[in-house]
């Protein structure tokens, strides 16, 4: 045991989020090997059946759903839906919406209008639209339910870039090294982004967790992962339909979504703290 | 101040007429209307019939332009799903999402600041780190999952409230919570930031030296100093609560304007979609116009010409 | 005066809340609520439920599906394309004014007005003209014989001529006046249309003194409501959700076979499916019993035809599909390389996802290569209907229902090359088809259908599946019998006691 982890017990319990969140990661990555069995195996003969249930020598460790499948092995693949799909969206709005609210505030002028503009009307257009007609123009699946959720939300780190970097594109350090010809990409990646990451990632964190609801909701307005792609929101979303005849169905795929979106909140809150500003 | 609001009000209207255009032409590349109107068995030639009855045949930039003249005269035309005038459609939502969002905003806020306040009091003590986890364990839960849970326990095995729908005090107290949820933990973060902030201000230390009570520093002090924060913040919810009510509406059979929108676009009402999207546009940046109004109200300090 | 009523309707809903003995009026939960209330402006179940109790239509079905009078007492041919209907003497509308023949002839011209632009033209459009003879007779003239003229008559609701000419068309919508059973009272948009009893009702009016359609879309809600006693009729349900009112001494739940034909529709244009022995072998590979019974199991059948025993033109002696998937995979595994086409599903949430996806399984399992496309409603539509016939989704699933009760409004949609839904063109069911469609002889249209339907069993055209049934769920003291064409009539409905 380090010298680190001794001294500093406390601080370090503090974080057990990140470990959960780890832990949920993991489940992700290793779902192929951890799943007792396959996702998608239906089994019409086997529906419904309450945890432990044991068919064939088959066990059903935490019951199986409206089509015979294996509650535990979804839950263990639809991590990699929520975190995949999360991770990715909360990347894709996260640079495309940073590039436009540094961009907007560091040349100002025509650019700025026109860039915070484009923020002001994507942040009007109601996401349900954007996701149905993603959907209806592109198609629907697992990459299109990633392109709306990122399409919803860069507006919201465009406006928290482009406070940031208002504030920092006056100072001296700035002004330097632009006078020293510097370009553009140059001054905006080694002297901007480096001091607004950090309220960046408080926002990026909270986002996550938000993204993985968001994802669920789709499923449950039928605009998710398309099926039978295991996913913690679809099967929450037909799962409520059964609460009082299979409560096991919606209840650990709630559980686990609820782990993870707590987890990111947590961390989210504690990166706040750590920075000294809430949102 | 005045060539301020004057500029303000001008991006505003571009921002709108940019949100509105790209509706009208995005939405109609997703298909149309009259496959829903029309009954299953309806031939090919009924169905360009009927495309010809609603003006979908013609030209997109001729629909469009139709469109604009339409608008400048405050029509907002008829929906093709109910055939009735748009406007009295919205109008008939209107009081729904409002109220919706009103019984929100309270539960946000009346649960919300006392619980950011008593965190920023105890900071630092178990009790402020098992209230943000509460508070943070409610954001974690879609609200289509916990509004039936509510529905079934309140609803169903308790019998204290109705189930779904709308008419009285009591069928709104669900919903409002269901939504008011997503938005107390923003609420309790940012009172707890800002009474943080002031709290480590010299005058609160100054008047804590004097021996000033807490209770007493917090209402005289401290609340009102931490209101600004609260203020910009509900411009922004109230956008939220406008928009994102929809899973709560269609879970609690709330006629709202959220429920409106998806089941508009849902059958390519082309008409309503775009009558909401504007009056979304509308609340969005009038909300945030009038919290920065309020700034000054509250803070003379803040004057509106700074930003 | 509509602050006042609303706040009466407030106390009234609070009343009501503290009394829930006192259930002498109705309260359905719909999905969603009424596109309008003019019946003639639009065709979706949310509206005609409501609209056909405020309505009369010109003829009926009862409960067996027999069609039988209720405007048009009697109706007689008297040519192939003539018609004459005698109207009911003594019915009124709700406002005391006599309905005539003279509305009838109205009702039938609004309609099939291309200008008025009634979503039903198509259905209504095969009448060139009405008019009213004798003072109480209308003859209807049609272009061509058309035999499936009553069932379409069933869906006739007949408007006031002096009032709609009045009050225009927006007004009626708002306030419709009608002959039937309930008057329209009030529409709290979005939430609720209420109708009252109306007293002089020349039929059976039921028992209900008011009777309130609500919208709630959520259906795990509508179950909720039921259980709690906030609704006492609920629709679409499913057996799973029937599951749950299941031991819950205070609800029941109905069910009844329906006209709706689920089957499994390919593109028989595209590989793999435009190969006769890969559609056999989807076939063989599909359990049809297992479907059935097994997932859905709320009185569905099986079926081999794409009609059911509820419609005219259903053939005796059409042999069930067999369920084979080990000979299906064999079939496959010698055509391997046109069998590995992908295949697209598309589909739509309105359809059961169960069934989607366990026909997928079922297909995949046997060595096709099947993904699911799941969009929403008008975007699946204009895949379906696409104008290309090639360019109609090689694989779908459906539950059709023509309202109509007669194998014209199946399988001449989804079989012949004319029809936008059709993704086969064969010129001897194309003249068969129209052959029924067109002559009043009712032993040479069952002849040809028996034909349709043995074509399409031997060439796998389409696959149907069983047929479908309707369940409800309701107040155990309400007495209702659903019927084939799932429509809700107050007045066939009554309190136990």
């Amino acid at each position: 045991m380090s010298a680190a982890l001794a001294f500093r017990p406390r601080t370090l319990a503090a974080w057990w989020p990140a470990g959960l969140l780890a832990a949920l990661v993991a489940c992700a990555i290793l779902a192929p090997w951890l799943a007792p069995m396959d996702p998608d195996r239906q089994n019409l003969m086997a529906r419904l059946k309450a945890p432990g249930f044991e068919a064939r020598g088959a066990l059903y460790l935490l019951g199986s759903d409206e089509l015979g499948r294996d509650v535990l092995s979804r839950v263990i693949h639809g991590a990699r839906v929520s975190i995949v799909v999360a991770v990715s969206s909360v990347l894709l709005s996260g640079v495309v919406g940073v590039a436009v609210g540094m961009l907007a505030a560091y040349l100002r002028g025509w650019v700025e209008t026109v860039l915070m503009r484009l923020v002001d009307i994507f942040l009007s257009i109601p996401a349900i639209l954007l996701a149905i007609i993603t959907v209806a123009v592109l198609g629907p699946g697992f990459i299109n339910v990633i392109l709306v959720l990122a399409l919803t939300r860069w507006p919201r780190y465009a406006r928290v870039a482009y406070g940031q970097t208002l504030a920092l594109a006056d100072r001296p350090f700035v002004r330097l090294s632009r006078a020293m010809g510097a370009s553009t990409p140059r001054v905006l990646a080694l002297h901007i982004l480096p001091n607004i990451i950090g309220p960046l990632l408080v926002v990026a964190t909270l986002e996550f967790g938000l993204m993985v609801l968001f994802e669920a909701g789709l499923s449950f307005l039928g605009l998710g992962v398309q099926p039978p792609m295991a996913s913690w929101g679809a099967m929450l979303s037909t799962g409520r339909n059964y609460i009082a005849t299979a409560w096991w169905i919606a209840t650990f795929p709630g559980l686990a979504l609820f782990l993870l979106v707590l987890s990111a909140n947590l961390i989210g809150d504690r990166l706040g703290d750590l920075i000294g500003k809430g949102r | 101040m005045g060539r301020f609001l004057l500029q303000r009000s001008g991006q505003a209207l571009v921002a709108i007429f940019g949100v509105v255009t790209l509706v009208f032409f995005i939405q109609r590349l997703t298909g149309d209307p009259v496959l829903l109107l029309v009954p299953e068995t309806a031939t090919q030639e009924d169905i360009e019939a009927m495309r010809r009855t609603l003006g979908l045949d013609r030209a997109l930039w001729v629909q469009y332009l139709d469109f604009l003249r339409d608008m400048a005269s405050f029509d907002l035309g008829r929906s093709y799903i109910r055939n009735a005038p748009v406007w009295d459609i919205l109008l008939s939502r209107l009081p729904q999402t409002l109220q919706l969002a009103a019984g929100a905003l309270v539960v946000a806020l009346v649960i919300g600041l006392p619980l950011g306040l008593v965190m920023a009091l105890t900071q630092g003590r178990p009790v402020s780190r098992v209230i943000m986890g509460i508070v943070l364990a409610f954001q974690s839960l879609p609200t289509f999952w916990s509004g039936i849970m509510m529905i079934l326990l309140f609803g169903v095995t308790l019998k204290w409230l109705p189930p779904s729908g709308t008419g009285t005090l009591a069928h709104l107290v669900m919903p409002s919570i269901a939504l008011g949820l997503l938005s107390l933990a923003t609420y309790a973060r940012i009172a707890r930031a800002s009474v943080l902030d002031e709290l480590s201000k010299d005058y609160i230390r100054s008047a804590r030296m004097r021996g000033v009570g807490t209770g007493r520093l917090v209402r005289r002090h401290l609340l009102r100093n931490a209101a600004i924060p609260v203020i910009s913040i509900t411009a922004l919810e109230i956008s939220q609560l406008l928009a994102g009510a929809v899973i709560v509406e269609t879970v609690f059979a709330w006629p709202g304007l959220g429920l409106l929108t998806v089941q508009s676009i849902a059958a390519r009402d082309f008409m309503v979609v775009q009558a909401v999207v504007l009056l979304g546009a509308f609340v969005t940046i009038a909300a945030n116009f009038a919290a920065d109004i309020l700034y000054t109200v509250v803070d003379p300090r803040v004057r509106l010409t700074k930003s | 005066m509509k602050t006042l009523r609303q706040g009466l309707y407030t106390s009234a809903a609070i009343l009501a809340l503290s009394l829930p003995a006192m259930a002498r009026d109705l309260t359905i939960d719909l999905s969603g609520e009424p596109a309008t209330l003019d019946p003639h402006q639009q065709w979706n179940p949310d509206s005609y439920y409501v609209y056909r109790n405020i309505f009369d239509n010109v003829v009926t079905r009862d409960n067996d599906g027999t069609i039988v009078p209720q405007i048009a007492t009697e109706w007689e041919y008297t040519s192939d394309t003539e018609l004459v209907l005698t109207i009911r003497e003594g019915v009124t509308f709700h406002d005391g004014s006599p309905l005539t023949a003279e509305d009838v002839a109205y009702s039938v011209s609004r309609i099939i007005e291309p200008e008025f632009g009634s979503p039903q033209l198509g259905q209504f459009n095969s009448i060139t003209s009405a008019e009213v003879m004798d003072g109480n007779k209308v003859k209807l003239t049609t272009k061509s014989p058309y035999p499936a003229l009553l069932a379409q008559l069933v869906k006739l609701s007949v408007v006031p001529k002096a009032i709609v000419e009045e009050v225009g068309t927006d007004a009626f919508n708002e306030a419709p006046v009608g002959s039937g059973p309930y008057a329209f009272d009030t529409w709290d948009k979005g939430v609720s249309v209420t109708l009252t009893q109306n007293g002089d009702y020349w039929g059976d009016m039921g028992p209900f003194e008011t009777a309130v359609f609500r919208a709630v879309p959520d259906a795990a809600t509508r179950i909720a409501d039921l259980q709690a006693g906030a609704a006492d009729l609920v629709v679409g349900l499913d057996s799973d959700g029937a599951l749950q009112l299941a031991g819950n001494p205070d609800v029941k739940v109905l069910s009844a076979p329906t006209e709706r034909v689920a089957y499994l529709g390919w593109n028989v244009d595209k590989p793999p499916f435009n190969d006769p022995d890969l559609r056999r072998a989807a076939s063989l590979a599909i359990d049809s019993a297992g479907i059935a019974e097994g997932l859905l199991g709320a009185g569905e059948v099986p079926m081999a035809q794409l009609s059911s025993p509820a419609h005219f033109g259903y053939a005796e002696g059409i042999a069930p599909f067999e369920y084979d998937p080990e000979q299906a995979a064999e079939i496959v595994a010698s055509k391997a390389d046109i069998a590995a086409t992908p295949v697209t599903f598309a589909t739509a949430p309105v359809f059961d996802q169960r069934v989607v996806q366990a026909i997928q399984q079922m297909l995949n399992d046997v060595g096709f290569d099947v993904s699911i496309s799941m969009t929403d409603m008008p975007t699946y539509l204009a895949a379906a209907r696409a104008a290309d016939r090639a360019e109609r989704p090689e694989l779908s699933f459906g539950r059709w229902s023509c309202a109509c009760q007669d194998a014209d409004g199946i399988a001449y949609p989804l079989l012949h090359s004319g029809s936008s839904w059709s993704r086969i063109n064969d010129p001897e069911l194309d003249s068969l088809l129209d052959e029924a469609r067109t002559s009043l002889d009712e032993s040479v249209r069952q002849a040809a259908y028996e034909k349709v339907h043995q074509i399409v069993r031997e060439q796998y055209l389409t696959r149907p599946i069983y047929q479908a049934a309707v369940l409800y769920g309701a107040n155990a003291a309400l007495e209702f019998t659903p019927t084939a064409n799932e429509s809700l009539f107050l007045n066939r409905m009554s309190w136990s006691e």
